[in-house]
């Protein structure tokens, strides 16, 4: 118990003694992992968003109705024949009274849906695909049917927003990288400079038979310590953006900006861990040079 | 005790500090080694710490190879191994009774133990009621006294002396030979490197002299300057 005292005793001595630099060493990290941990919550908003389409409606076929000629009966035929499609999982059909509930329902303050007569607003089919992936398929299939008006496809600006988020995901790990490593570097030279300070003890703890781990063991708490600190900078910084970022949520209901609490702690403890093993890897590098017997 | 076996030392650039040293130091015998600055004796008690490694020869240690030891086994070796230097070597920020607990604190050694072990070599070496005083309230000679309390403090079978009065007058000298006559005479044995050509006069130990990092002379009950045959 005395050693493990005596030893945390001078894993803080050192960072008392060197403060300024100490603290370049856990912004760095927090930079770094900042930068990382956002980006995987970007991913994982995309992801979480995307799903909601996977899960739900895939392609919309708005239809003519009887002013163009088509009859109900028409619609109903393309909907069994849209049903016996391989790729088409399940159909839904909306009709225009349902259609006004809805648009109701999405502008519920909106004067226009007082001034707005329920015919105007197609009829529509819903599909639901087997593979999401192949809604292009499917579209083209319909565009040349004669009761087809419109059809639409989230897909689309859905496969914009995750190829953005792809860029700015390899920016943003790509910079988290260059930054952890650039912390690791500040670490191993935090713990060189707390070595020279320190070079006296250092010297008197070798003459008297201190065991080289003994005389290392500070050293690598110090590390350890720094790392953990800026990684939890980090995860504070990115529970505060999220706090921030969810505020917003209300305003555009499109994207819904809310990460689940499972996934931050999981990652939360991850990002700690990580700051601590590079902690312990940068003040390792920081000894190797320094402490040969 | 400490037994060389045709030491050599050539350090990186050449030069050579030790050359063929043969040496058989027994337990609780009190030894000085004397010679000009350069001669080798810092080498060669620094080859006894393991702190330099030798080019050839061999190296015993209480019954152990030193010069084959695994790295790791080195910090046993300097537990066995007290050292005393001319500059004291004490940490300025800690107390008398800090300075010499922290030989021990690194050992890992109890609270209660190493309480009481300071205490006990505070008096021995003569600075009770000075425990908690700093370095730099102390007399070079009182420094000294932490230490060699320091190298003491754990018992070692052997003590390493290099120059421990070279910073001392010559009346603080004798106090401090005193007291390394005392840790000798409990069994410890002595090898001190020194230019004080007073104190070896006044020992009458045994007596190596080296120059050029060759054993030139080795006399039991010996001067400084060897003596003239007189017949």
């Amino acid at each position: 118990m005395n050693r493990i005292g005596f030893l945390l005793d001078e894993a803080f001595v050192n960072m008392r003694r060197n403060p300024l630099v100490v603290s370049g060493a856990v912004l760095a990290v927090f930079v770094s992992l900042f930068l990382a941990f956002g980006a995987l919550s970007v991913q994982e908003l995309v992801r979480t968003n995307t799903q909601q389409w996977q899960d739900g409606t895939h392609v919309i076929v708005f239809l003519k109705d009887a002013r163009d000629g088509i009859t109900l009966d028409s619609q109903v035929a393309l909907r069994s024949e849209i049903d016996g499609w391989e790729l088409v999982e399940s159909t839904e059909y909306v009709d225009k009274l349902a259609a006004f509930e809805e648009f109701k329902k999405l502008f519920p303050n909106s004067p226009v849906v007082d001034n707005i007569d329920p015919d105007v607003l197609p009829a529509s089919i819903r599909l639901r695909l087997n593979d999401s992936t192949r809604y292009r398929e499917v579209v083209f299939n319909l565009i040349d049917q004669p009761a087809v008006l419109e059809v639409v496809a989230p897909g689309e600006s859905i496969e914009n927003i995750a190829q953005l988020s792809r860029v700015l995901n390899w920016l943003g790990f790509g910079l988290a990288l260059i930054q952890g490593i650039a912390a690791v570097v500040l670490i191993s030279n935090t713990i060189r400079m707390a070595i020279y300070a320190r070079r006296e003890e250092v010297s008197i703890m070798r003459l008297v038979g201190a065991s080289n781990w003994f005389i290392r063991i500070p050293f690598l708490i110090e590390g350890m310590i720094e790392g953990m600190a800026g990684a939890g900078l980090a995860v504070f910084g990115v529970w505060i953006a999220s706090r921030v970022v969810g505020d917003v949520d209300a305003a555009i209901s499109l994207f819904d900006f809310t990460i689940s609490s499972g996934f931050f702690v999981k990652w939360s403890i991850l990002f700690l861990a990580f700051g601590a093993v590079a902690g312990v890897v940068g003040s390792a590098l920081g000894l190797r040079r320094f402490l040969k017997v | 005790m400490i037994k060389l076996e045709d030491v050599t030392k050539v350090y990186d650039g050449g030069t050579v500090a030790c050359s063929n040293v043969s040496l058989n130091v027994a337990k609780g015998e009190f030894l000085f080694l004397v010679g000009a600055s350069g001669s080798g004796k810092s080498t060669l008690i620094r080859m006894l710490l393991r702190e330099e490694d030798v080019t050839r020869g061999t190296i015993w240690v209480a019954g152990k190879d030193i010069t084959t030891m695994p790295s790791w086994k080195v910090p046993y070796l300097r537990r066995t191994i007290g050292t005393v230097f001319q500059d004291y070597k004490l940490l300025p920020n800690k107390s008398v009774a800090q300075n010499i607990a922290f030989a021990l604190e690194v050992l890992g050694r109890p609270k209660a133990v190493i309480h009481r072990q300071v205490e006990q070599v505070i008096d021995l070496v003569g600075l009770t009621g000075k425990a908690e005083r700093l370095p730099r309230q102390l007399s070079g000679g009182e420094q000294q006294r932490v230490s060699i309390a320091r190298a003491f403090v754990n018992r070692p079978p052997i003590l390493l002396c290099d120059e421990p009065t070279g910073n001392l007058d010559p009346a603080t000298s004798v106090g401090i030979m005193r007291l390394l006559d005392r840790i000798n005479r409990t069994g410890t044995t002595i090898v001190m490197a020194t230019h004080d050509h007073a104190i070896v006069d006044a020992m009458r130990r045994r007596v190596v002299g080296l120059e050029a990092g060759q054993v030139v002379r080795d006399q039991a009950g010996g001067r400084y300057e060897q003596e003239e045959l007189v017949e």
